[in-house]
């Protein structure tokens, strides 16, 4: 499903500094898995998410969704492979502060997103009732607790279907219980739908929510756990 | 929802941005319309001052050159005179075709014997006269009666009246003349014979009685013959007729023009001044806009936007705060030259003519074209550099 082949990442902080975040990094995740990659701050767990995403290009390597090379594509059709197969949540609020929390869920059909000809904001108040959250469709991110905002992310990166589903850090502004109530919806969701779940945590506690668990520091893959 | 409604969702969201961008694209594109509204308006206004005259050379009596413009333009009554001989020697002058006599007069000011205070009064001789004649002919079929007058544009018979009461003299207004935006439209035209019937009568009714010094005109009209060089029959009567100015037609209401001129320069430098101003700040709120937002932009792009919407985006809400600033601009202007138009004349001593509709429509394009362009240009850069930045480390900072 997604194939990262020898890669390395060096991000030129100044004239004369380099910083290699990611070295040489194989990783191959298959349909249906629930990856955890863990390791400590700057071990290089986001880049290589970001990678998978196609959202940082690799210094070397290739990094491959399916069959495709992602750095083959152009802007346009990247951005449309990224709308129509990977879902997003982030670590940090991702919410648009002007849109509806509906409007939210939303927001990537306009984009392109092949929501299989259901109406966007039928298909985004359903995830809503999914993620738990039916009766909030017309408040603003600005009126949800820190739990709730990051189900809404959860929901809108459902909207198209995907088929893979991307997630850095997404409990680390949470308290421990809603970081689990978060973790059991991720299972779940992986549970119903069988989406491929790529998740980046830095608490290796959480390992157990996956299939296989990945452990990144300096920049390299150091432990795989099954 | 598509790029359109959400650039606008961002635009409600970010309402002191939002306030800048839309007060910066009013200010350009209404202060660009009034200053071209008024420099028009006054161009246009001499230009058809002009017309109405349909001379080619005025002669007045020497140094009342500006008093006679100021007179013409702005309807501010003066009372100069020269011999009534110089006419016959004007005529006389190779190449003169039509030399015709005028008589500026004025009404009493705040006189019970005058229903109207301090009003320009021109007399005509309707065998020679070639300015209102025409215009007579053909709008009311037949020359002036004693006793009649046609007005300018704001020239009215008092309400509830019949006439109107010069030196306890009843004129009837016979008809007003298309507006000009010159004091030619507060004038009033009557020929020879009416106004020395009202000098006449002005002695026993008036407070103070209407002086027509004798054998005596203030100013001649003069039209060349066809193929005849009005610059060479001007320095002919300059010679041959002493105490006397012509002035050539296009060097008509010199003063005025001049006065014209440097209103524009000085409006040309402050819209300068504002539009480079607006640019700039305009260009900072974007790029500022755009720093805070990166984050959010980066999302977008996450989420499966092209760098083309991204770019879209910002252009898109910059082009609705333009149109819907330089709308309300615009909208202001209009409104503001129209009511305080009256002021205006007064306070920059210029004539001044309200554009007609399609002149409008014209430069009401040109208004917003400016504040769009504007804006868009200044948000040009910014829009372009967020949409390039890499959207991982967009979101990292």
């Amino acid at each position: 499903m997604i194939a990262l082949r020898n890669v390395t990442k060096t991000y030129q902080v100044s004239k004369e500094i380099a910083v290699m975040a990611v070295r040489g990094v194989s990783l191959n995740v298959e349909r249906g898995e629930f990856v955890i990659v863990t390791g400590r701050s700057g071990s290089g767990k986001t880049t290589v998410l970001n990678l998978a995403a196609g959202l940082v290009k690799p210094t070397s390597g290739e990094v491959c969704l399916g069959d495709v090379n992602l750095w083959s594509l152009a802007d346009r059709e990247q951005s449309l492979l990224r709308n129509r197969k990977i879902g997003f949540v982030f670590q940090f609020p991702s919410l648009l502060p002007s849109l509806t929390v509906l409007e939210n869920v939303a927001l990537p059909t306009i984009f392109g997103t092949n929501h299989r000809g259901q109406d966007p904001y039928e298909r985004a108040a359903e995830l809503l009732d999914m993620v738990g959250l039916s009766d909030k469709l017309s408040a603003y991110p600005r009126q949800l607790s820190a739990g709730q905002q990051q189900r809404v992310v959860i929901a809108r990166a459902l909207i198209g279907p995907p088929e893979v589903l991307l997630a850095d850090e997404p409990t680390s502004n949470l308290d421990e219980q809603t970081e689990h109530e978060i973790m059991d919806l991720f299972r779940d969701i992986h549970t119903q739908t069988g989406v491929t779940v790529v998740l980046v945590t830095h608490t290796s506690q959480l390992v157990s929510y996956g299939t296989r668990a990945i452990e990144m520091a300096s920049g390299v893959i150091v432990n795989h756990q099954i | 929802m598509n790029l359109g409604q959400l650039a606008w969702r961002n635009i409600k969201g970010n309402a002191f941005r939002s306030w800048v961008v839309f007060l910066c694209a009013m200010v350009v594109a209404g202060f660009s319309l009034s200053a071209v509204m008024i420099i028009r308006g006054a161009e246009d206004s001499l230009r058809l001052a002009l017309n109405r005259l349909g001379a080619d050379i005025i002669v007045v009596p020497e140094g009342a050159e500006t008093k006679v413009e100021t007179a013409l333009l702005m309807g501010k009554p003066v009372k100069v005179w020269m011999p009534q001989e110089n006419l016959d020697k004007i005529a006389r002058i190779p190449g003169v075709a039509v030399a015709s006599p005028q008589l500026y007069l004025s009404s009493l000011s705040n006189a019970s014997c005058c229903s109207v205070s301090e009003m320009f009064m021109v007399a005509f001789d309707p065998k020679t006269d070639f300015t209102i004649e025409p215009w007579l002919k053909q709008k009311l079929g037949h020359e002036l009666r004693l006793g009649e007058s046609v007005g300018g544009s704001n020239v009215f018979t008092p309400e509830g009246e019949e006439n109107i009461k010069l030196y306890g003299y009843f004129i009837t207004l016979k008809g007003n003349l298309t507006s000009t935006g010159t004091g030619l439209d507060q004038t009033m035209f009557l020929t020879f014979e009416t106004a020395q019937d009202v000098a006449r009568i002005s002695k026993t009714r008036a407070e103070r009685p209407l002086e027509i010094p004798a054998n005596s005109i203030s100013a001649a009209l003069v039209k060349v013959q066809p193929g005849s060089d009005p610059r060479s029959v001007a320095l002919d009567i300059m010679q041959k007729v002493p105490g006397v100015t012509p002035i050539e037609s296009p060097n008509m209401f010199q003063t005025f023009r001049q006065q014209i001129m440097g209103l524009l320069r000085g409006m040309l430098l402050i819209l300068s001044i504002t539009l480079v101003l607006s640019l700039v700040l305009i260009s900072l709120i974007f790029s500022m806009a755009a720093n805070e937002r990166r984050r959010e932009l980066g999302v977008l792009r996450a989420l499966g936007a092209t760098r083309g919407f991204v770019f879209q985006s910002i252009l898109a809400e910059a082009v609705m705060l333009a149109v819907d600033g330089g709308a309300v601009g615009i909208a202001l202007a209009c409104l503001a030259t129209f009511l305080f138009r009256d002021l205006l004349v007064r306070s920059l001593g210029i004539p001044f003519l309200l554009p007609s509709l399609p002149s409008l429509v014209t430069l009401i394009g040109g208004g917003l074209v400016l504040a769009l362009s504007g804006v868009t240009l200044a948000a040009l850069i910014p829009a372009f550099k967020i949409s390039r930045q890499d959207p991982a480390l967009a979101m990292r900072e």
